[in-house]
């Protein structure tokens, strides 16, 4: 093996990810304080349970929506469905905490539906009849209709690249379309699911925005508890690691299950290109209605409130700074974008020429830092520097370095690196998986070197990778909540951090407005690369 | 010093810590030569052309082109230093780049060490490519792709250029066309060419040398002519699935016996001592058909294989043997009908093992 540039940055880009997870891994060995035994007796188990119930009903929610949608909009022609075919992506623009303030706004004491009964029927006590969606069920669904997203693209994409041939090979079986789907396009989308479910899975377990709002304990909120109220850092590091553990699970019973099964197929050979079905009268109605309502419920409904509330109470939109938060958002966006696509290219490029086993196992590994939530990352952070401030750079007499990394813009870029390495670093890997080592080889034999195949071959192939990953990147940074709030610089706000002060002070009309920008700028930037998302060649 | 142009000696070709050929040495004398390696899939053929390329490492033997060592246990010199071009078998056009983009990055190469021999033009017409320039990888046919990555590898004009089953996408009807144009470029550019192939008449055409590859080893190489004729083991005659092999004893110079066929005469192409037992090669074309021959063998199978038909006859020791008539002959047979031998039975050269 030869240690070259490409494997020694691919070597510390992974290490440097990797080290969050080997603390919150090494923690299980480390003393706690009395908390944990104090939690242990009191809240502990509510937690987990909590958890569990979380998670299993959003990944049913979202399974059911999200298969449900891409199974519609890619098989059949009804009214709207192209327009649904990207307007279903929309609901990532709305993150789960702006889904549960809405959801509070649009049900509670006095809200919009009691609004709108007073406007239509006259005054009554409406408060009684309305449905409060609040709590765990409303947790839940602020997360499923916020995240279904992630299952309806992956599925969406691999319905796509079905086969007619297996399609018509189900009819020629005599087969029913319902059985046509449970036995052969659903199992043969299953890995595309799967990954859409484990995406699921781990914002759910990381959510942090809705579960506060809603005051839910989860393993999360305990673990910000347990820094927050108790400095014991140790034991949020445990909590976290049964959260690690939990998802790892999760992997392994979905790989045992998989057992040797086939799914891809090799679609060079004439497989026919997919006609749809074009549906009429109650079955048509039945798919427009289900799209419309997922559509309605996901990005409609949240959107419409709060433009409801800016409208209703503009003096907010005159007291915030909105081209202050526009540009310090869009300012961690790109830098924080430019960051990750770089090292997660190198790091990727390196694992592909070096071939390396050692350098893959840790590549491996240190994209599990996405299952690790913001909070603890955060918190992790913020830890190690203390504790490298106070017994390295102090031993030596050099100035704090706490100034710099905490609080301060590179701190929050190096930490938004280490949570969403993964999202890049997988991102582009999809897009190399899909360029056959012998184009490198060919690239070689026709002298080009390796910088050159990376810079005239490689990059130009991946550029449609590179945007989806960096639309990917960005959303999840303007939607960001914990870490940006843990660590950013005295003064500095975006709109998800606005949005949330003003929520935690019961303020929700005021947490409209930033509410209002982020689902927008979201929205614009899905809509401008919804092409790439959707992708159908 | 070695004069050969290109010279492989003692190398064990592997891939993935797996040996796969054995031991292989063999020479290009001249530079411009063409050279075949014939063996049936999955034998390692793909791997020496890979080795030679630079894509793959040795840790025994010695690779060498020009005088220069390009790869030994200590030498590895990178892919992209030694301007030796591998057409692959599969598709390995840049996908992201319009056909002509991707053949146009063969000149690249060339562009500052030769004066261009041959324009893209020629190289387009040649190929009968023109029609797929602005195409892009998948939107054309998998012979197309062969021509283009063919195209784009003549086109960097390589010291060594290496083709990897370059036709066995093509269609049949447009192969042997393709064939004559090919031999023809690669002698005028006076590229020295290996090809890899499990076609034994396209390697036979192609090839001024050919050799067979077959069970970890390389069994035979020599030019065409000789490996067709004069093959030294019977693993070489079992891969070319010419005739088979009969018992026979050695009766005289140019003679031996058999017991069902009787006296045979030719020519030994190497000697055996008086008397003993041999195992003669007999091929199709070796016996000629004589309705007046009182050599009389049952047919069993009659195969229509348009300019001829091939039958198949058994011996009175229930040997099956394999005899060529040409498709105009008049009269036919029909299965479990008799079919004359012409006597004496004469063979050219006679193939013993």
């Amino acid at each position: 093996m030869r240690i070259n540039f490409w494997y020694i940055s691919s070597f510390l880009i992974s290490l440097f990810v990797i080290i969050p997870i080997l603390t919150v891994f090494s923690s299980f060995f480390e003393n706690t304080t009395n908390y944990y035994q104090v939690l242990k007796d009191t809240f502990l188990l509510e937690y987990i349970l909590n958890s569990v119930i979380l998670l299993l009903s959003v990944l049913i929610l979202t399974f059911l929506i999200g298969t449900g949608s891409a199974y519609l909009v890619s098989f059949f022609e009804f009214p709207f469905s192209n327009f649904f075919k990207w307007a279903l992506i929309l609901s990532f623009a709305v993150p789960p905490y702006i889904y549960a303030y809405s959801l509070t706004a649009f049900f509670e004491n006095y809200g919009t539906a009691y609004t709108i009964l007073k406007n239509l029927f006259g005054e009554a006590n409406y408060n009684q009849i309305i449905p409060k969606f609040d709590g765990l069920f409303g947790v839940i669904l602020s997360i499923s209709f916020s995240l279904y997203a992630y299952v309806y693209i992956l599925a969406r994409a691999s319905f796509l690249y079905q086969s007619q041939n297996l399609i018509d090979l189900g009819k020629n079986l005599g087969f029913t379309k319902f059985k046509t789907l449970y036995s052969i396009i659903l199992p043969a989308a299953r890995p595309a699911i799967v990954a859409g479910l484990s995406l699921v899975a781990m914002e759910t377990l990381a959510e942090f925005g809705a579960v506060d709002f809603f005051s839910i304990n989860t393993l999360t909120t305990g673990i910000y508890n347990s820094w927050i109220a108790f400095d014991d850092l140790a034991f949020a590091n445990q909590l976290s690691f049964y959260l690690l553990l939990f998802i790892f699970a999760l992997f392994i019973v979905e790989n045992l299950s998989r057992k040797r099964a086939k799914y891809h197929f090799n679609s060079k050979s004439g497989l026919k290109q997919k006609q749809k079905i074009q549906l009429s009268g109650a079955k048509s109605f039945a798919a427009f209605s289900f799209c419309f309502v997922v559509f309605f419920l996901s990005f409609l409904f949240p959107l419409s409130q709060m433009m409801y509330w800016t409208l209703k109470f503009p003096e907010n939109l005159f007291d915030l700074q909105i081209i202050k938060l526009l540009t310090n958002t869009l300012y961690l966006v790109f830098l924080s974008s430019l960051v990750l696509i770089i090292f997660a290219l190198t790091s990727n490029y390196g694992n592909r020429v070096t071939k390396n086993k050692t350098l893959n196992a840790l590549s491996t590994l240190s994209i599990s830092g996405y299952a690790i939530p913001g909070v603890i990352l955060a918190v992790a952070f913020i830890t190690f520097i203390a504790w490298f401030d106070d017994t390295v750079v102090k031993t030596y007499g050099f100035l704090s370095i706490k100034k710099v990394f905490i609080g301060s813009i590179l701190g929050l870029v190096i930490v938004y690196f280490i949570r969403f390495y993964s999202l890049a670093f997988n991102g582009i890997k999809s897009g190399y998986e899909k360029i056959n080592i012998s184009v490198d080889e060919s690239s070689y034999l026709l002298g080009y070197s390796k910088r050159k195949t990376f810079m005239n071959i490689h990059i130009p192939f991946l550029r449609n990778s590179l945007l989806f990953v960096f639309i990917l990147i960005s959303l999840e940074i303007i939607r960001e909540l914990p870490i940006t709030l843990i660590l950013r610089p005295f003064n500095f706000e975006t709109f998800a951090t606005t949005a949330y002060i003003s929520a935690s002070e019961d303020l929700l009309e005021a947490a409209a407005v930033p509410s209002l920008f982020l689902i927008l700028i979201a929205t614009l930037f899905i809509i401008v690369t919804s092409k790439y998302i959707l992708r159908e060649k | 010093m070695s004069k050969n142009f290109f010279e492989i000696s003692n190398v064990d070709f592997s891939v993935s810590g797996k040996t796969k050929v054995k031991d292989v040495s063999f020479s290009i004398e001249n530079e411009g030569d063409i050279i075949c390696l014939l063996g049936p899939s999955g034998i390692g053929k793909t791997t020496i052309l890979r080795t030679i390329a630079g894509l793959e490492k040795i840790k025994k033997g010695t690779i060498k082109l020009n005088g220069k060592t390009l790869s030994s246990d200590k030498i590895n010199v990178e892919p992209e230093d030694r301007n030796i071009s591998l057409a692959f078998q599969d598709n390995s056009l840049f996908p992201h780049y319009t056909i002509e983009k991707n053949i146009l990055l063969g000149s690249d190469r060339n562009k500052e060490n030769k004066e261009q021999k041959l324009n893209l033009k020629e190289i387009i017409d040649l190929l009968d490519i023109f029609h797929i320039l602005k195409k892009y990888p998948h939107e054309i046919s998998a012979g197309e792709a062969q021509r283009a990555s063919l195209a784009r590898s003549l086109l960097s004009q390589p010291d060594l250029l290496l083709l990897d089953e370059p036709l066995s996408n093509v269609d049949q009807s447009f192969k042997e066309e393709i064939q004559v144009r090919l031999k023809k470029i690669l002698n005028q550019l006076k590229i020295t060419t290996i090809i890899v192939t499990h076609d034994s008449y396209e390697a036979f055409y192609l090839g001024l040398k050919c050799g067979i590859i077959w069970d970890q080893e390389l069994k035979q190489f020599d030019d065409p002519y000789k490996v067709y004729h004069f093959p030294n083991s019977v693993e070489v005659v079992n891969f070319l699935n010419r005739g088979i092999l009969i018992p026979a004893k050695v009766t005289g110079k140019n003679t031996l016996e058999n017991s069902d066929l009787g006296i045979i005469e030719g020519n030994f192409i190497r000697e055996y001592p008086m008397g003993s037992s041999v195992q003669l090669l007999l091929q199709p074309e070796d016996l000629e058909h004589d309705d007046k021959s009182n050599l009389k063998l049952e047919v069993v199978d009659r195969k229509f294989r348009g300019t001829n038909f091939i039958y198949t006859l058994k011996t009175p020791s229930n040997t099956l043997i394999p005899v060529f008539v040409h498709s105009h002959h008049i009269h036919q047979h029909e299965v479990d009908e008799k079919f004359g031998i012409k006597r004496p039975i004469h063979i050219e050269h006679i193939v013993c093992f």
